[in-house]
């Protein structure tokens, strides 16, 4: 028969750390204490808020002193019992109790309540077989009988079964492992969790055979066997280690530390610090499985801040890892999520960071990148998705908060990866808000032969003359870009130009190249630009005289669009518009549409103007057959016979002739218009002009059109006597028709008026017939005193006043009624 | 890649069937899109899928007759259960029968038990159909005599290919479209969340810790 001898032994362990960093235990035995029993201890358990040990040896649970080890004698003590368990997370816990649930032989559970010296039984479970395992969290017990494992919540006494379990071949296991959750070893060596509602919520893990035990420090299960200890991480149930370890027979958690036991010996299992382990696995490219083992460190032993730090360089490092391996769509969200400096990223494309930016990558370094080159290992392919890369990360930081501090910095990357590949974003970037200097980009832009590009960066930083430098070499085709928006660009640039200097510096070069357009930089200056002396339109004129076709358009928005009221322009455009009729007119060969226009043109100027010398165009006019020309100056000199007479007799054009009389009239007497219509018809009429006969028809057309104003009496007057009236009949009978009309007008006006008085009488006699009554006792109804004299106040609605109290005849003062200002 | 999730799920969706019809290339086929030859899967496997407002879990099983204990607890409180038989074997139809709708008794009292046949590729190869839609049909209207299948839009019963991709999601939409309907609202929405990344769940899990304190 063995022998047993059973002993309680105290030893103290104090963890060190030696100066090589590493952890050393040492221990020192305490003391120990015998107990008279023949069974070895089954399970021990300290109480610390009790200063207790629990034992239970023999089928017999106890309590020891947990410093003397001397045991409780006072009766707590309970038999019978196969296992017990400690409920660490009382949902009640009275920091004076400890609460304990009991398995006992008897299909059984029994739960209590341990103080220093005794042990109050709570309550009682029944169970349809023996329990072997327990665990307890909060109100619920998991219990592993001989079949199967259950959820038994102790407080409502509700059951549920959860699997079956041959407690015969493998060893029931039972762990807490968060709130409400428990670990538990099943069939086929899976670990599987369970929550208090008797289901899972995460997958099963595989273990390995014949478990000994198990224990759970965060995010790692710890598993040993005969053979070995195996870690397996709750986060993603995979097995991250196993540890050769021979003979293991008992794990723990005591307060966070792990102690793993041997027949022989025991063992401290000191986890590698979580940063250790995060750095290990980014040394693999473990990149995910390494940000979440950091993500789910519950920050020990960190501030929250610190943590975020150590988290954030975690990311900086796993961001390039996934860089290096061309998994752009992490490393970007990575970059952005671990705030990387982009100028860590800038740095890794050489040359592609301002030339005056003086970063250093920081140090511990991040990565072991030395650059871009070295990642492509010179395949082309490879080395256009990073910079395609690059470019998309920066376009989309651009403007975000990342990009705070770094706006040069980025935009300068941005123009030289553009530059290189001639993208259509180039001009914008420079255009709208650019953060690139001159410096390289210059040089950049250079040598990629982004002219029009590196023209509107001079722009931008108002080198205007650089800028126009560029420009000018390009209109000259010394350099070439297809960017390059040509001659109107230019010209539409300089009209926006304030700079005056520069306008005249480089007007030149394009008038030369086209006339009409080079104009424009001075007609289509802004509408705000103040005038300067420097585009005084004289200077304008006088530079212009090069150009005639653009003096003529300059002239022209002077007098159309500004309407200078200066007579100098309008005579030199009338001039200059008479000049290229001439010139048409000497011409042969001129195709008459051309010479219309031109003729039109000086007419609408000599029609429409009243400034120009009248007299020094006419003389020129008078020598050629432009009569039209002729008869507009006449009438601006108000020789409305001879303009007349030229249109009438030699232009034969009636019609422009009663126009002349509608358009010299315009605006003037009434009267005007009726002389000019006398004077036309007197022209028709003249007795003198020999071919009179053919004016006859004209002439009653001119007295027929309704246009037209006459007096009668005097047309009937100027009628030669050999006229048929049934010429005339038509004239006669709309001029009878006519005052008829205004005969009948007049006579129903005035019978109007004439009942209008009636009206007006008979409301004042009725006014007048009413009568009132003033005695003593009549009061003013506004100031309710009496009448001191014979003058007084009556409003229509009767009310009576003094005549100061009376402020507004047609107001009622005292009801405020209105009465009508007509009728008074 | 499983990872940790506490999150409470809206809709438990549980995968039944004998080893090797083909559950986890069907789940897969569905999550990631595409088809890969896997392992035998060990006790179970989970998935969580966003539907709308929702989280569903997705527990697949695994078939081998040793697990079948284990797959009783998996059942527990699932709101719908797809059965699944490999076309090409009667015996894996009649297993379900057998083994697996007894089950179902831990599963919730209105789930809904779909029935899919599996590896309809197979049939246009050398391959015999060993059962017919007929047969199928029939015993999927059977075992739904807990719901009032009246309401259904279809016969729960589906024949799909995980190789090919056909007919897979239309049975994860029946089954979602009948437990947890969205409405109009959130089936726009719905359009644009896939999967909900599990690599991630310490922020959300925060959230909730937070909400039950
Ligand atoms: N031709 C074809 N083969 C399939 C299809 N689906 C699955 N398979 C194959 O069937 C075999 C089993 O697939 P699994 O998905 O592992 O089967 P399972 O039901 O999960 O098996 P257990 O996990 O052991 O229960 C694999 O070899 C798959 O390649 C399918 O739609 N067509
Ligand atoms: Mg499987």
């Amino acid at each position: 028969m063995e022998i047993t001898f059973v002993f309680v032994v105290h030893y103290m362990i104090e963890e060190r750390q030696s100066s090589s960093g590493k952890v050393v235990f040492h221990n020192e035995k305490l003391g120990h204490k015998y107990l008279a029993l023949k069974k070895p201890v089954a399970q021990l358990k300290a109480a610390s808020a009790l200063n207790r040990i629990l034992v239970l040896c023999d089928n017999t649970l106890t309590l020891l002193n947990m410093f003397d080890l001397e045991p409780i004698l006072s009766g707590a003590k309970v038999k019978g019992v196969t296992c017990f368990c400690l409920n660490e997370t009382p949902s009640r816990g009275s920091p004076f109790s400890v609460e304990i649930c009991v398995a006992l032989k008897k299909k059984q559970l029994q739960y209590y309540t341990a103080t220093e010296d005794r042990l109050i039984h709570v309550k009682d479970i029944s169970l349809s077989e023996p329990a072997v395992s327990l665990g307890v969290d909060g109100s619920y017990i998991c219990v592993a009988t001989t079949s199967q494992y259950c959820m038994v919540n102790y407080e409502s006494g509700h059951m549920q079964d959860l699997f079956p379990f041959d407690s015969e071949t493998s060893k029931p296991l039972i762990r807490r492992i968060s709130k409400e959750e428990f670990l538990l070893s099943g069939p086929s060596a899976l670990g599987m969790f369970v929550t208090s509602a008797g289901i899972s919520q995460r997958p099963p893990l595989q273990w390995s055979e014949n478990l000994m035990g198990v224990s759970y420090i965060h995010p790692y299960i710890i598993a040993v066997n005969d053979e070995f200890i195996t870690i397996h991480s709750i986060l993603d149930q995979q097995q991250k280690q196993a540890i050769p370890f021979q003979g293991g027979s008992f794990i723990g958690n005591f307060d966070g530390k792990m102690f793993v036991a041997s027949q022989k010996e025991i063992y401290s299992l000191v986890p590698v610090a979580w940063e250790k382990q995060v750095q290990s696995l980014l040394a693999d490219k473990r990149v995910s499985e390494a940000l979440d083992l950091a993500r789910n460190a519950n920050r020990v032993g960190l501030s929250k801040d610190k943590f975020s730090k150590v988290f954030r360089r975690f990311e900086q490092q796993a961001a390039f890892i996934e860089f290096s391996q061309q998994h752009f769509e992490e490393a970007r969200e990575l970059f952005k999520e671990g705030q990387v400096d982009v100028r860590e990223v800038l740095s890794l494309y050489p040359r592609l960071l301002p030339s005056n930016c003086n970063f250093t990558r920081s140090v511990p370094l991040l990565h072991e990148i030395a650059d871009v080159n070295q990642l492509s290992r010179g395949d082309e392919t490879v080395m256009k998705e990073y910079r395609n890369f690059l470019r998309l990360y920066l376009e989309e930081i651009r403007g975000t908060k990342d990009a705070v501090g770094y706006k040069q910095e980025i935009d300068v990357g941005l123009l030289k990866l553009y530059a290189e590949v001639n993208s259509p974003e180039l001009v914008p970037l420079i255009a709208v808000d650019t953060g690139c200097d001159l410096k390289d980009c210059v040089d950049w832009l250079e040598k990629y032969e982004r002219h029009h590009a590196l023209a509107l960066l001079y722009k931008v930083h108002k080198e205007n003359d650089k800028a126009l430098a560029v420009w000018m070499r390009l209109i000259n085709g010394d350099i070439k870009d297809e960017n390059f928006l040509g001659l109107d660009f230019v010209a539409e640039f300089l009209a926006n130009l304030s700079d005056h200097e520069l306008v005249w510096k480089y007007v030149d070069s394009i008038l030369v190249k086209d006339a009409q357009l080079g104009v424009r930089v001075f007609t289509e200056r802004p509408a705000k630009e103040p005038p300067s002396e420097r585009l005084r339109p004289e200077a304008v004129i006088d530079y212009l005289h090069r150009f005639p076709e653009a003096v003529i358009t300059y002239l022209e928005h002077l007098v159309f669009q500004k309407k200078l009221e200066k007579e100098k322009y309008h005579t030199h455009l009338a001039v200059l518009y008479l000049d290229a009729v001439l010139q048409l007119m000497k011409e042969n060969n001129v195709k008459k549409e051309h010479l219309d226009i031109a003729r039109s043109k000086l007419r609408h100027i000599l029609q429409m103007s009243n400034l120009y010398r009248v007299q020094l165009i006419l003389g020129k006019v008078k020598q050629t057959d432009m009569y039209a020309e002729c008869a507009i100056l006449y009438g601006k000199l108000e020789e409305h016979d001879k303009a007349l007479r030229i249109l009438v007799h030699k232009l034969k054009d009636y019609g422009a002739a009663e126009t002349y009389c509608l358009v010299n009239s315009q605006g003037k007497d009434p009267s005007v218009r009726k002389r000019l219509f006398h004077i036309l018809l007197s022209v028709y009429l003249d007795p003198s002009y020999e071919q009179r006969d053919s004016l006859v028809q004209p002439a009653v057309t001119l007295l027929n059109s309704n246009l037209s104003e006459f007096d009668t009496v005097k047309v009937i007057q100027s009628i030669p006597e050999n006229w048929s009236v049934s010429l005339l009949s038509q004239f006669l009978m709309r001029t009878a028709r006519k005052s008829m009309n205004s005969c009948r007008n007049i006579r129903i006006e005035r019978m109007m008026s004439r009942g209008e008085n009636l009206q007006v009488t008979q409301n004042s006699i009725e006014m007048q017939r009413n009568y009132v009554t003033m005695n003593d006792d009549r009061m003013c109804a506004m100031c309710n005193r009496a009448f001191g004299d014979t003058s007084f106040v009556r409003y229509p609605n009767g009310v009576v006043t003094h005549v100061h109290c009376a402020k507004n005849k047609h107001v009622c003062p005292v009801t405020g009624k209105l009465f009508s200002t007509k009728q008074s | 890649m499983m990872a940790e999730t506490k999150r409470k799920a809206d809709l438990k969706v549980i995968i039944l069937g004998d080893y090797n019809v083909g559950k986890t290339s069907f789940v897969c086929r569905y999550i990631d899109g595409t088809f890969q030859t896997k392992e035998p899967t060990i006790g179970a496997a989970f998935f969580l899928k966003q539907w709308g407002p929702y989280n569903i879990a997705v527990w697949d099983t695994a078939g081998d007759e040793r697990y079948t204990g284990l797959s009783n607890f998996y059942c527990r409180n699932a709101g719908a259960a797809i059965l699944a038989f490999d076309m090409t074997s009667v015996s894996s139809f009649e297993s379900l029968w057998a083994r697996f709708i007894p089950l179902l008794d831990s599963a919730l009292e209105n789930c809904i038990k779909v029935v899919v046949g599996m590896k309809l590729d197979l049939l246009d190869s050398d391959r015999t159909r060993e059962i017919t839609i007929e047969e199928a049909t029939k015993f999927s209207r059977e075992i739904n005599s807990n719901i009032d299948i009246s309401h259904l839009p279809k016969d729960p019963y589906f024949e799909t290919s995980s190789l090919k991709g056909s007919n897979v999601t239309e049975v994860f939409e029946y089954i979602f479209n009948h437990c947890v309907p969205l409405t109009d609202a959130e089936k726009r929405v719905a359009g644009n969340t896939g999967i909900v990344d599990l690599s991630k769940p310490v922020n959300d899990g925060a959230k909730d810790k937070k909400k039950c304190c």
